[in-house]
Protein backbone atom coordinates (compact mmCIF):
# COMPACT_ATOMS: atom_id res chain seq x y z
CA UNK A 1 0.00 0.00 0.00
CA UNK A 2 1.16 3.23 -0.64
CA UNK A 3 2.27 4.96 2.31
CA UNK A 4 2.77 8.95 2.90
CA UNK A 5 5.72 9.49 4.55
CA UNK A 6 3.24 12.50 5.96
CA UNK A 7 1.82 10.46 8.68
CA UNK A 8 5.13 9.69 10.20
CA UNK A 9 5.84 11.43 13.87
CA UNK A 10 9.49 12.49 13.64
CA UNK A 11 11.84 12.65 16.53
CA UNK A 12 10.80 15.41 18.45
CA UNK A 13 8.44 16.61 15.86
CA UNK A 14 11.23 18.40 13.43
CA UNK A 15 10.16 18.70 9.90
CA UNK A 16 13.58 18.38 8.89
CA UNK A 17 17.39 19.43 9.19
CA UNK A 18 16.42 23.14 8.62
CA UNK A 19 13.72 23.12 11.10
CA UNK A 20 15.89 21.92 13.93
CA UNK A 21 18.85 24.35 12.80
CA UNK A 22 16.30 26.95 13.23
CA UNK A 23 15.02 25.44 16.73
CA UNK A 24 19.24 25.28 17.88
CA UNK A 25 19.06 29.14 16.68
CA UNK A 26 16.22 30.20 18.38
CA UNK A 27 17.38 28.30 21.95
CA UNK A 28 20.36 29.94 22.26
CA UNK A 29 18.56 33.14 21.12
CA UNK A 30 21.13 33.89 18.40
CA UNK A 31 20.48 36.17 15.23
CA UNK A 32 20.76 34.94 11.89
CA UNK A 33 22.74 36.97 10.20
CA UNK A 34 25.61 37.37 12.86
CA UNK A 35 25.74 33.40 13.91
CA UNK A 36 28.46 31.52 12.76
CA UNK A 37 27.02 28.16 11.79
CA UNK A 38 30.08 26.29 13.56
CA UNK A 39 28.86 27.30 16.86
CA UNK A 40 25.85 25.32 16.48
CA UNK A 41 27.56 22.24 14.61
CA UNK A 42 27.99 20.47 17.91
CA UNK A 43 24.59 20.76 19.18
CA UNK A 44 23.28 19.81 15.75
CA UNK A 45 25.59 16.61 15.91
CA UNK A 46 24.46 15.82 19.51
CA UNK A 47 20.98 15.88 18.53
CA UNK A 48 21.34 13.27 15.38
CA UNK A 49 23.51 10.70 18.03
CA UNK A 50 20.24 10.71 20.35
CA UNK A 51 18.12 10.40 17.65
CA UNK A 52 16.78 6.51 18.00
CA UNK A 53 15.96 3.88 15.22
CA UNK A 54 17.16 4.84 11.68
CA UNK A 55 15.01 5.76 8.55
CA UNK A 56 17.12 5.76 5.54
CA UNK A 57 15.07 8.42 3.88
CA UNK A 58 14.71 10.88 6.63
CA UNK A 59 17.90 10.94 8.04
CA UNK A 60 19.64 10.96 5.13
CA UNK A 61 18.39 14.69 5.00
CA UNK A 62 19.70 14.72 8.64
CA UNK A 63 23.39 13.74 7.83
CA UNK A 64 23.35 15.95 4.51
CA UNK A 65 23.06 19.18 6.18
CA UNK A 66 25.16 17.41 8.51
CA UNK A 67 27.92 16.95 6.31
CA UNK A 68 27.28 20.88 5.37
CA UNK A 69 28.07 22.02 8.97
CA UNK A 70 30.90 20.25 9.16
CA UNK A 71 32.57 21.54 6.25
CA UNK A 72 31.88 25.02 7.19
CA UNK A 73 33.29 24.39 10.52
CA UNK A 74 36.33 22.88 9.02
CA UNK A 75 36.53 25.62 6.66
CA UNK A 76 36.24 28.07 9.35
CA UNK A 77 39.63 26.54 11.09
CA UNK A 78 41.47 27.20 8.25
CA UNK A 79 42.96 30.52 6.44
CA UNK A 80 41.17 30.62 3.35
CA UNK A 81 41.84 33.05 1.37
CA UNK A 82 39.43 35.94 0.52
CA UNK A 83 37.32 35.40 -2.82
CA UNK A 84 34.31 37.80 -2.19
CA UNK A 85 33.13 36.34 -5.67
CA UNK A 86 32.24 33.08 -4.58
CA UNK A 87 29.64 32.57 -1.76
CA UNK A 88 30.65 30.47 0.76
CA UNK A 89 28.80 27.42 1.76
CA UNK A 90 28.17 29.12 5.51
CA UNK A 91 26.44 32.10 2.90
CA UNK A 92 24.72 29.80 1.52
CA UNK A 93 22.63 27.73 4.42
CA UNK A 94 22.32 30.61 5.88
CA UNK A 95 20.03 32.21 3.19
CA UNK A 96 18.40 28.79 2.84
CA UNK A 97 17.60 29.00 6.59
CA UNK A 98 16.24 32.81 6.12
CA UNK A 99 13.94 31.39 3.24
CA UNK A 100 13.04 28.41 5.60
CA UNK A 101 12.36 30.78 8.80
CA UNK A 102 9.81 32.94 6.07
CA UNK A 103 7.95 29.66 5.37
CA UNK A 104 7.44 28.28 8.92
CA UNK A 105 5.85 31.66 9.70
CA UNK A 106 3.50 31.35 5.93
CA UNK A 107 2.76 27.49 7.01
CA UNK A 108 1.67 29.14 10.52
CA UNK A 109 -0.90 31.61 9.09
CA UNK A 110 -2.20 29.20 6.65
CA UNK A 111 -2.78 26.96 9.91
CA UNK A 112 -4.92 29.71 11.41
CA UNK A 113 -6.40 30.20 8.37
CA UNK A 114 -7.31 26.40 8.17
CA UNK A 115 -8.97 27.07 11.96
CA UNK A 116 -10.94 29.81 11.17
CA UNK A 117 -12.12 28.58 8.12
CA UNK A 118 -12.76 24.83 9.62
CA UNK A 119 -15.17 26.34 11.81
CA UNK A 120 -17.70 27.34 9.29
CA UNK A 121 -19.11 24.35 7.19
CA UNK A 122 -20.17 24.19 3.92
CA UNK A 123 -22.55 22.04 2.04
CA UNK A 124 -20.68 18.63 0.98
CA UNK A 125 -18.84 18.68 3.95
CA UNK A 126 -20.19 15.96 5.40
CA UNK A 127 -19.17 13.67 2.45
CA UNK A 128 -15.62 14.41 3.42
CA UNK A 129 -15.64 13.93 6.97
CA UNK A 130 -18.75 11.77 7.39
CA UNK A 131 -17.54 8.94 9.55
CA UNK A 132 -20.28 6.99 10.02
CA UNK A 133 -22.13 5.97 6.48
CA UNK A 134 -20.96 2.87 5.21
CA UNK A 135 -19.50 4.51 1.95
CA UNK A 136 -17.61 7.88 2.65
CA UNK A 137 -17.46 7.45 -1.65
CA UNK A 138 -14.90 9.84 -3.00
CA UNK A 139 -14.97 10.78 -6.38
CA UNK A 140 -11.37 10.07 -8.22
CA UNK A 141 -8.94 12.02 -10.51
CA UNK A 142 -7.71 10.47 -14.09
CA UNK A 143 -4.55 10.74 -12.11
CA UNK A 144 -5.48 8.03 -9.71
CA UNK A 145 -6.45 5.84 -12.41
CA UNK A 146 -3.34 6.40 -13.97
CA UNK A 147 -1.91 5.08 -11.01
CA UNK A 148 -3.49 1.70 -10.88
CA UNK A 149 -3.49 1.10 -14.71
CA UNK A 150 0.26 2.08 -14.50
CA UNK A 151 0.77 -0.90 -11.87
CA UNK A 152 -1.38 -3.28 -14.15
CA UNK A 153 0.59 -2.61 -17.01
CA UNK A 154 3.51 -3.32 -14.65
CA UNK A 155 2.70 -6.05 -13.25
CA UNK A 156 0.84 -7.38 -16.95
CA UNK A 157 4.86 -6.86 -18.18
CA UNK A 158 6.33 -9.36 -16.50
CA UNK A 159 3.72 -12.25 -17.31
CA UNK A 160 4.52 -14.77 -20.37
CA UNK A 161 2.12 -14.97 -22.33
CA UNK A 162 1.54 -17.54 -25.52
CA UNK A 163 0.09 -15.66 -28.49
CA UNK A 164 -2.25 -17.69 -30.45
CA UNK A 165 -3.80 -14.98 -32.77
CA UNK A 166 -3.98 -11.13 -32.50
CA UNK A 167 -7.18 -9.91 -31.66
CA UNK A 168 -8.29 -6.23 -32.50
CA UNK A 169 -9.92 -4.11 -30.06
CA UNK A 170 -12.00 -1.47 -30.57
CA UNK A 171 -12.88 1.59 -28.33
CA UNK A 172 -16.90 1.39 -29.79
CA UNK A 173 -16.90 -2.67 -29.02
CA UNK A 174 -15.08 -2.41 -25.65
CA UNK A 175 -17.58 0.26 -24.96
CA UNK A 176 -20.02 -1.63 -25.33
CA UNK A 177 -19.08 -4.55 -23.43
CA UNK A 178 -18.20 -2.51 -20.22
CA UNK A 179 -21.97 -0.92 -20.53
CA UNK A 180 -23.53 -4.37 -20.38
CA UNK A 181 -21.38 -5.61 -17.63
CA UNK A 182 -21.86 -2.32 -15.84
CA UNK A 183 -25.46 -2.94 -16.08
CA UNK A 184 -25.43 -6.30 -15.17
CA UNK A 185 -23.74 -6.01 -12.15
CA UNK A 186 -24.67 -2.33 -11.27
CA UNK A 187 -20.51 -1.22 -11.15
CA UNK A 188 -17.35 -2.19 -11.77
CA UNK A 189 -14.36 -3.30 -10.19
CA UNK A 190 -11.51 -1.42 -11.96
CA UNK A 191 -9.00 -3.19 -10.72
CA UNK A 192 -10.83 -6.68 -10.94
CA UNK A 193 -11.52 -5.79 -14.48
CA UNK A 194 -7.90 -4.91 -15.83
CA UNK A 195 -6.28 -7.85 -14.16
CA UNK A 196 -8.74 -10.19 -15.75
CA UNK A 197 -7.79 -8.81 -19.24
CA UNK A 198 -5.63 -10.80 -21.32
CA UNK A 199 -3.05 -8.27 -23.02
CA UNK A 200 -1.43 -5.08 -22.54
CA UNK A 201 -2.88 -3.88 -25.98
CA UNK A 202 -6.50 -4.76 -24.52
CA UNK A 203 -5.69 -3.06 -21.17
CA UNK A 204 -4.73 -0.08 -22.78
CA UNK A 205 -7.58 -0.28 -25.34
CA UNK A 206 -9.74 -0.81 -21.79
CA UNK A 207 -8.63 2.33 -20.31
CA UNK A 208 -9.26 4.30 -22.51
CA UNK A 209 -12.36 3.54 -23.48
CA UNK A 210 -13.00 3.76 -19.63
CA UNK A 211 -11.65 7.45 -19.43
CA UNK A 212 -13.99 8.46 -22.73
CA UNK A 213 -16.93 7.37 -20.80
CA UNK A 214 -15.89 9.23 -17.71
CA UNK A 215 -14.93 12.11 -19.86
CA UNK A 216 -19.12 11.73 -21.25
CA UNK A 217 -20.50 11.22 -17.89
CA UNK A 218 -21.88 7.49 -18.76
CA UNK A 219 -19.63 6.44 -15.92
CA UNK A 220 -18.78 7.68 -12.67
CA UNK A 221 -15.28 6.97 -10.89
CA UNK A 222 -15.55 6.30 -7.27
CA UNK A 223 -13.13 5.35 -4.29
CA UNK A 224 -14.89 3.84 -0.95
CA UNK A 225 -11.37 4.62 0.88
CA UNK A 226 -8.30 6.60 0.64
CA UNK A 227 -6.14 4.32 -1.83
CA UNK A 228 -9.02 1.38 -1.89
CA UNK A 229 -10.10 0.02 -4.97
CA UNK A 230 -11.96 1.95 -7.29
CA UNK A 231 -15.03 1.14 -8.51
CA UNK A 232 -17.35 2.60 -11.50
CA UNK A 233 -21.12 2.96 -11.43
CA UNK A 234 -23.58 3.90 -14.04
CA UNK A 235 -23.62 8.33 -14.01
CA UNK A 236 -27.58 7.88 -13.53
CA UNK A 237 -28.87 11.67 -13.45
CA UNK A 238 -29.79 12.74 -10.23
CA UNK A 239 -27.62 9.83 -8.55
CA UNK A 240 -24.03 10.35 -7.15
CA UNK A 241 -23.96 13.89 -8.60
CA UNK A 242 -23.35 14.81 -5.02
CA UNK B 1 -33.35 46.26 -3.38
CA UNK B 2 -36.76 44.36 -2.67
CA UNK B 3 -37.45 41.76 -0.20
CA UNK B 4 -37.90 38.90 -3.08
CA UNK B 5 -34.37 39.28 -4.17
CA UNK B 6 -32.83 38.73 -1.04
CA UNK B 7 -35.34 35.08 -0.72
CA UNK B 8 -33.68 34.00 -4.44
CA UNK B 9 -30.26 34.84 -3.83
CA UNK B 10 -30.42 32.90 -0.69
CA UNK B 11 -32.42 30.23 -2.32
CA UNK B 12 -30.08 30.25 -4.77
CA UNK B 13 -27.02 29.68 -2.32
CA UNK B 14 -28.52 26.97 -0.24
CA UNK B 15 -29.10 24.71 -3.24
CA UNK B 16 -25.48 25.16 -4.48
CA UNK B 17 -22.70 23.09 -3.59
CA UNK B 18 -19.50 25.20 -4.64
CA UNK B 19 -19.02 29.23 -3.97
CA UNK B 20 -21.48 30.61 -7.12
CA UNK B 21 -19.85 34.03 -9.17
CA UNK B 22 -21.40 37.32 -8.40
CA UNK B 23 -21.88 38.01 -12.13
CA UNK B 24 -23.59 34.93 -12.30
CA UNK B 25 -26.46 35.95 -9.68
CA UNK B 26 -26.33 39.31 -10.79
CA UNK B 27 -27.17 38.72 -14.54
CA UNK B 28 -29.47 36.18 -13.65
CA UNK B 29 -31.60 38.73 -11.29
CA UNK B 30 -30.55 40.95 -13.74
CA UNK B 31 -29.29 43.90 -12.02
CA UNK B 32 -26.51 45.71 -13.80
CA UNK B 33 -25.68 48.26 -11.20
CA UNK B 34 -22.40 46.45 -9.50
CA UNK B 35 -22.84 48.94 -6.07
CA UNK B 36 -26.74 47.77 -6.17
CA UNK B 37 -25.79 44.69 -6.11
CA UNK B 38 -23.38 44.84 -3.35
CA UNK B 39 -25.64 46.77 -1.25
CA UNK B 40 -27.96 43.92 -1.77
CA UNK B 41 -25.01 41.46 -0.30
CA UNK B 42 -24.30 43.73 2.73
CA UNK B 43 -27.75 43.95 3.70
CA UNK B 44 -27.98 40.19 3.09
CA UNK B 45 -24.53 39.48 5.16
CA UNK B 46 -25.50 41.76 8.09
CA UNK B 47 -28.93 42.46 8.17
CA UNK B 48 -30.35 39.06 7.41
CA UNK B 49 -28.01 36.38 8.51
CA UNK B 50 -25.11 38.16 10.78
CA UNK B 51 -27.08 40.15 13.09
CA UNK B 52 -30.18 38.02 13.34
CA UNK B 53 -29.01 35.44 16.29
CA UNK B 54 -32.15 33.07 15.22
CA UNK B 55 -30.08 32.16 11.71
CA UNK B 56 -27.35 29.64 11.88
CA UNK B 57 -25.98 30.71 8.59
CA UNK B 58 -23.78 34.20 7.29
CA UNK B 59 -22.58 34.77 3.58
CA UNK B 60 -19.27 33.75 3.14
CA UNK B 61 -16.78 35.32 0.30
CA UNK B 62 -14.51 32.85 -0.79
CA UNK B 63 -12.63 31.20 -3.47
CA UNK B 64 -13.95 34.16 -5.89
CA UNK B 65 -17.90 33.41 -4.86
CA UNK B 66 -20.26 33.54 -2.44
CA UNK B 67 -21.77 30.62 -0.15
CA UNK B 68 -23.95 30.30 2.45
CA UNK B 69 -22.11 28.62 5.73
CA UNK B 70 -22.83 27.90 9.09
CA UNK B 71 -21.82 30.68 11.76
CA UNK B 72 -18.51 29.66 13.45
CA UNK B 73 -20.10 29.14 17.16
CA UNK B 74 -22.44 26.21 15.50
CA UNK B 75 -18.82 23.92 15.38
CA UNK B 76 -18.71 22.09 18.41
CA UNK B 77 -22.51 21.37 17.88
CA UNK B 78 -22.68 20.35 14.15
CA UNK B 79 -19.78 18.31 15.25
CA UNK B 80 -21.62 16.47 18.37
CA UNK B 81 -24.91 15.80 16.26
CA UNK B 82 -23.13 14.20 13.39
CA UNK B 83 -21.21 12.60 15.65
CA UNK B 84 -17.62 13.57 13.80
CA UNK B 85 -14.84 12.69 15.94
CA UNK B 86 -11.84 14.74 14.31
CA UNK B 87 -11.61 17.70 12.11
CA UNK B 88 -9.13 16.24 9.23
CA UNK B 89 -6.08 18.95 9.35
CA UNK B 90 -3.12 18.85 7.37
CA UNK B 91 -0.33 18.16 8.37
CA UNK B 92 3.13 20.56 9.16
CA UNK B 93 4.64 19.11 6.31
CA UNK B 94 2.18 19.39 4.23
CA UNK B 95 1.42 23.01 5.38
CA UNK B 96 4.76 24.14 4.70
CA UNK B 97 4.32 22.40 1.45
CA UNK B 98 1.64 24.65 0.02
CA UNK B 99 3.33 27.67 1.52
CA UNK B 100 6.14 27.11 -1.20
CA UNK B 101 4.10 26.55 -3.80
CA UNK B 102 1.32 29.61 -2.91
CA UNK B 103 4.30 32.07 -2.88
CA UNK B 104 6.76 30.63 -5.44
CA UNK B 105 4.37 29.09 -7.82
CA UNK B 106 4.64 27.39 -10.25
CA UNK B 107 7.53 24.97 -8.56
CA UNK B 108 8.83 21.72 -9.21
CA UNK B 109 9.11 18.85 -6.50
CA UNK B 110 13.26 19.62 -6.40
CA UNK B 111 12.61 23.09 -5.60
CA UNK B 112 9.71 22.74 -3.06
CA UNK B 113 12.50 19.81 -1.54
CA UNK B 114 15.26 22.09 -1.75
CA UNK B 115 13.52 25.03 0.36
CA UNK B 116 12.06 22.63 3.19
CA UNK B 117 15.16 20.40 3.47
CA UNK B 118 13.63 17.26 3.19
CA UNK B 119 12.38 15.31 0.43
CA UNK B 120 8.76 16.65 0.01
CA UNK B 121 7.08 13.99 -2.84
CA UNK B 122 4.95 12.72 0.14
CA UNK B 123 3.04 16.10 1.36
CA UNK B 124 2.81 17.22 -2.52
CA UNK B 125 1.45 13.82 -3.61
CA UNK B 126 -1.27 14.17 -0.28
CA UNK B 127 -1.95 17.66 -1.44
CA UNK B 128 -2.63 16.61 -5.23
CA UNK B 129 -5.28 13.87 -3.83
CA UNK B 130 -6.76 16.41 -1.76
CA UNK B 131 -6.82 18.61 -4.84
CA UNK B 132 -5.45 21.92 -2.88
CA UNK B 133 -2.71 21.76 -5.80
CA UNK B 134 -2.66 20.63 -9.20
CA UNK B 135 -0.07 20.27 -12.04
CA UNK B 136 0.26 23.13 -14.09
CA UNK B 137 3.15 22.45 -16.87
CA UNK B 138 6.53 21.29 -16.97
CA UNK B 139 9.12 22.90 -16.38
CA UNK B 140 11.03 23.18 -19.70
CA UNK B 141 14.60 21.60 -18.17
CA UNK B 142 16.33 18.31 -18.71
CA UNK B 143 13.59 15.40 -17.17
CA UNK B 144 10.86 17.74 -17.92
CA UNK B 145 9.72 17.93 -14.21
CA UNK B 146 6.03 18.89 -13.15
CA UNK B 147 5.67 22.07 -11.70
CA UNK B 148 2.68 22.53 -9.18
CA UNK B 149 -0.09 25.67 -8.31
CA UNK B 150 -2.58 25.93 -5.95
CA UNK B 151 -6.04 25.24 -7.35
CA UNK B 152 -9.09 26.94 -6.87
CA UNK B 153 -9.72 24.51 -4.07
CA UNK B 154 -6.93 25.47 -1.75
CA UNK B 155 -8.66 29.64 -1.93
CA UNK B 156 -11.65 28.11 -0.71
CA UNK B 157 -10.30 25.88 2.06
CA UNK B 158 -8.44 28.72 3.34
CA UNK B 159 -11.03 31.64 2.87
CA UNK B 160 -9.68 33.17 0.11
CA UNK B 161 -10.78 35.43 -3.11
CA UNK B 162 -7.49 35.44 -4.66
CA UNK B 163 -4.07 34.61 -4.37
CA UNK B 164 -2.91 38.35 -3.78
CA UNK B 165 -4.85 38.29 -0.49
CA UNK B 166 -1.93 36.51 1.13
CA UNK B 167 0.47 38.78 3.39
CA UNK B 168 3.86 39.70 1.09
CA UNK B 169 6.53 38.05 2.38
CA UNK B 170 7.66 42.00 4.15
CA UNK B 171 4.05 42.08 5.29
CA UNK B 172 4.27 38.50 6.71
CA UNK B 173 7.53 39.41 8.73
CA UNK B 174 6.02 42.34 10.27
CA UNK B 175 2.71 40.29 11.34
CA UNK B 176 4.83 38.01 13.32
CA UNK B 177 7.43 40.26 14.74
CA UNK B 178 4.66 42.41 16.43
CA UNK B 179 2.58 39.75 18.00
CA UNK B 180 5.39 36.70 18.75
CA UNK B 181 8.74 35.67 19.72
CA UNK B 182 11.46 38.05 18.93
CA UNK B 183 12.43 36.63 15.14
CA UNK B 184 15.64 36.17 13.76
CA UNK B 185 15.57 39.13 11.23
CA UNK B 186 16.55 42.64 12.34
Amino acid sequence: MMETPDYQVQTDFFEGPLDLLLHLIRKNKLNINEIRLSEITTEYLSYLEKKKGINPSRESDFLTTAATLIYIKSRSLLPKPENPAEESPEKQLINTLIEYEKIQKISKLLQEMEYTERLLWRRLELNENFTNREYALKEVSAFQLAEIFFAIVRKKENEQFLYVSSKNYSIAAKQAEIAALVKENGYLDFSTYMNRLDSIEEILVSFFTLLEMIKRHLLIAMQETLFGTISLYPNLPGEMSN
Amino acid sequence: MTNEQIALIEAILFVSKDPLEPERIMNFLEITDVEEFEKILQAMEKKYLLDRPERGLILKRSGGGLQLVTKPEYHDALKDFFTIKQVTKLTLASLETLSIVAYRQPATLAEISDMRGVNTSGPVKNLLQKKLIRISGRKKVPGLPALYATTPEFLIYFGLNDLSELPSLEELTELFEEKEQPSLFK
